[in-house]
């Protein structure tokens, strides 16, 4: 009703826009980037060694875990869902593929390929049971988080697997061609991978379609089932991604790895600004989302700044970011929600 | 006579684009004030700077001879003004009593605690649903009510905290014709009472029977204010759409339509729950089957049903002598049956999507590929369909790429059925297609439904509008309690007949 007489107006004027208006365009496109950049700049003034020698460098590489949970994150909260069990997910995956590899799994790239198949596999455990039983996937994801963490300390006995064969530490979790980490590769492709998806195919197009109205979607002749499964199964596939990059970095399978991480991969989504209402967010502010996290860690530890400080600070942060969304991003001023 | 409140030279501009320009309005004590003006001209964007929900760029609200530059939610509820929204307000998991005490609950002191004192609730509840004319008890959850009688609980809240002006917004858009003859004796009763109303419509009708004033809005300007008594239905159309129309909707049936081929055959249709029970009806191609009856009595079930949205229980549905298998609105589609369902916000369009993409979202269904859901989007040809309905439909937007939201109801409803045009139909089913849309793109739709059908497409209208279903339809099926009572040819339906099927005890008028 409030916006309907935008329309026979004619064209928005760009030139008339009030400043405050023009701020809120700028920032609904490019606030995560902004954020970004502000605190890149703030650690480089605090300390001078942040942006030299290979820092930055280390950043993305540390950051690519979280990276790739929110990744997979994002599609759950694209269905105005979430996935809680990511980082269950990354230690289970982690355990079985590091147990596969000990079992004689050959190559490097075949245990990456197993550790995708078996989160893939998983996600599509959390699809099936969210568009079976109907219940919103917070509760599902919640039973599955603990599910797949136990499934974990069963498997691995609750120590670590270890006895993986070198050469998958040195080329996963190493450097391609002496340079390149492949961490930052395989986010790499994820990233090319995923814009594509959500950009350029009917259901990347459709899974925005449900999350923006579940029931048009339906009418629009959508099949929610198969659509949700697709979400979580993504989510999954991620975060076994995540989880094989993170065993060959540590070079064994800890059972509690990524114990928390949800939080993480959940917080980079919501900077990225994405609508937790469903329908809304871009892929690739995705990764600068999970790059503020690992900004925001590495940072801190380069400051100096205790561990326990830093929980507070990335709390603060989130908070910050989504009432600045709130205020100034394109849902601004809507009466509720 | 003092107006209990006055608008005066009020502007609002919305991202710099004007949506009203220097409006003055005021109402008058005990006036039933009619704000008529089609979609888009800016009703509801005054009403709500009277409320307090948007600021104006410029102008004053007097109110009590204070002049305000604006005016806050609050001040606005203090100065006597209540608004009933189009989507109402209530709170469905609540009683009636508590839905109108909401933020006020009487109180009674017990043991040195504030406690709500529900005998007091209790009884005032009744006096008030009692000066409103429903019949139900206080603690009856909402849930459980109609839309009218929603409508009605809203209107005893209003009186409850003692308004003075009353502004109803299009409050008959929902309602069928017997409850809107309630409604109109609730507004008279208020109008006794010295509550003045502003009665927001698109139906001129309704402001010849109920209103004593009518403000007449045009693309966010006040074209006219004069009483009702000095005007016709004619020069208000006029002044509405600043154009005669020479007909208000299509030129009566002179021909018949339609051909004897049956395009959709539908037979013993049960749902699962019961809403629409052994249902059996042929629609021919080239021909407009209306569904006529009271709201509630199951045609949009039936139609949903049809259309493999919700489930059934029984029944054949054979298109073009194929029968088919629906059990999803994607099987309906593939087949070639669309559907232009009756709630645009919840089943409709996408507020995430640009125009393009809301009308292009079926087009995949006819495509190939697995499920045809999976594969590529092809801009291009996306915005060529879309581009195209656009024009065919005469959609006003500044482009396919602006999002559908910020068009009017109206522009929305034609995204709409351009998305069924682009999904290749060969049965449209439109349900309540004109809901809240003005005049002149009633007349549009109806002209389209018509080419449609004249091109070999089957067309079925669920409305609860008799002119409309009168004016538009080759045949008339009226429908009640799940299930079909009457059929008419266009020529022998009348309104009275029409209305007489649909409320008659089945065993009076089996056909």
């Amino acid at each position: 009703m409030s916006t309907q007489t935008l329309t026979e107006s004619g064209p928005r004027a760009g030139s008339r826009l009030t400043r405050r208006e023009r701020f809120t365009l700028y920032w609904g496109k490019y606030s995560a980037v902004a954020i970004l950049a502000l605190l890149v700049v703030v650690f480089a003034a605090l300390e001078p060694a942040f942006l030299k020698g290979g820092n930055p460098g280390r950043i993305i590489e540390q950051s690519s875990i979280t990276i790739l949970l929110a990744f997979g994150e994002f599609f759950a909260i694209l269905l105005a869902g979430i996935d809680l069990s990511v980082g269950s997910v990354m230690a289970l995956t982690g355990v079985v593929t590091a147990k596969l590899m000990v079992a004689g799994l050959p190559w490097p790239a075949a245990a990456l390929l197993g550790g995708v198949l078996v989160g893939a596999l998983i996600g599509l455990i959390n699809g099936t049971l969210i568009s079976a039983t109907k219940l919103h996937p917070f509760i599902i994801t919640l039973g599955t988080m603990s599910i797949f963490r136990g499934a974990t300390y069963v498997l691995s006995n609750a120590t670590a697997v270890s006895g993986l064969p070198p050469q998958f530490s040195k080329i996963v979790g190493g450097r391609l061609g002496g340079f390149l980490p492949t961490p930052i590769l395989i986010v790499a492709v994820m990233l090319v991978v995923l814009v594509f998806f959500t950009t350029k195919t009917k259901a990347g197009r459709n899974l925005y379609a449900m999350g923006g109205n579940p029931q048009a979607a339906w009418y629009a002749g959508i099949n929610a089932n198969r659509h949700t499964l697709l979400a979580f199964t993504i989510s999954g596939l991620c975060a076994g991604l995540a989880g094989t990059v993170n065993v060959a970095r540590l070079g064994a399978a800890e059972p509690n790895a990524g114990t928390g991480y949800e939080t993480f991969a959940i917080a980079a989504v919501i900077i990225a600004g994405t609508s937790f209402f469903g329908g809304e967010g871009v892929i690739w502010k995705v990764l600068i989302g999970g790059l503020i996290i690992g900004t925001i860690n590495n940072g801190l530890n380069m400051v100096g700044v205790s561990s326990y400080y830093q929980q507070i600070a990335m709390g603060a942060l989130i908070v910050l970011a989504v009432t600045l969304d709130r205020f100034f991003g394109p849902r601004a001023g809507r009466r509720s929600g | 006579m003092t107006p209990v409140v006055s608008m005066t030279s009020i502007t609002k501009t919305f991202s710099g684009v004007p949506a009203l320009r220097d409006i003055s309005f005021d109402v008058l004590p005990g006036e039933v004030h009619a704000l008529l003006g089609e979609n888009g001209a800016g009703k509801s964007t005054l009403m709500k700077i009277l409320s307090g929900a948007y600021e104006p760029t410029s102008g004053t609200i007097t109110v009590d001879g204070t002049a305000y530059a604006q005016l806050t939610p609050r001040q606005s509820g203090e100065a006597g003004i209540s608004i009933i929204y189009q989507e109402l307000s209530v709170v469905e998991q609540l009683s009636i009593a508590e839905n109108i005490f909401i933020g006020h609950l009487p109180t009674t002191t017990v043991a040195g605690l504030a406690v709500v004192d529900r005998r007091t609730m209790r009884a005032r509840t009744a006096e008030l649903l009692e000066a409103v004319g429903l019949r139900r008890a206080p603690e009856t959850t909402v849930r459980s009510l109609s839309i009218s009688e929603k409508q009605m609980v809203e209107i005893a809240r209003a009186i409850a905290f003692d308004a003075r002006v009353i502004v109803m917004d299009e409050p008959s858009s929902s309602l069928t014709e017997e409850e809107v003859g309630r409604l109109f004796a609730i507004v008279r009763a208020l109008r006794e009472r010295g509550t003045s109303v502003v009665y927001i419509t698109h139906k001129l009708k309704e402001v010849i029977e109920i209103a004593d004033r009518v403000t007449v809005l045009k693309d966010g300007a006040a074209v006219r204010t004069d009483a009702v008594a000095d005007v016709t239905i004619d020069s208000l159309v006029t002044s509405m759409v600043g154009r005669e129309l020479k007909d208000k909707y299509l030129a009566a049936h002179s021909e018949q339509h339609g051909t004897i081929e049956p395009i959709l055959e539908v037979s013993n249709l049960t749902r699962r729950d019961g809403k629409a029970r052994d249902v059996s009806f042929t629609l021919h191609r080239g021909e407009i089957l209306g569904f006529s009856g009271l709201v509630g009595a199951g045609r949009t079930e039936l139609m949903t049903a049809i259309y493999g949205a919700d489930p059934c229980r029984a029944g054949r549905i054979v298109l073009k002598g194929r029968t088919l298998r629906i059990r999803s609105p994607y099987d309906a589609l593939r087949a070639g049956i669309a559907l232009v369902s009756e709630d645009r916000r919840r089943t409709g369009f996408f507020h995430n999507f640009s125009i393009r993409r809301n009308i292009a979202i079926t087009a995949q269904v006819r495509s190939a590929g697995f499920g045809g859901l999976w594969g590529l989007v092809d801009r291009r040809s996306e915005a060529r369909i879309a581009e195209e309905q656009r024009r065919a439909l005469n959609v006003k937007c500044r482009d396919i790429e602006q999002s559908v939201v910020e068009l009017s109801g109206g522009n929305q409803q034609k995204v709409l059925l351009a998305r069924c045009l682009a999904a290749g139909a060969e049965v449209i089913i439109f349900d309540e297609p004109t809901k809240g849309i003005d005049v002149g793109t009633k007349a549009e739709i109806y002209g389209l439904m018509r080419t449609l059908a004249d091109s070999g497409v089957g067309v079925i209208v669920v409305s609860s509008e008799l002119p409309e279903i009168l004016a538009v339809c080759d045949r008339i099926l009226v429908f009640a309690e799940g299930q079909i009572r009457a059929e008419y040819a266009a020529a022998e339906a009348t309104e009275e007949n029409l209305v007489r099927s649909a409320t008659a005890t089945p065993e009076l008028e089996r056909i």
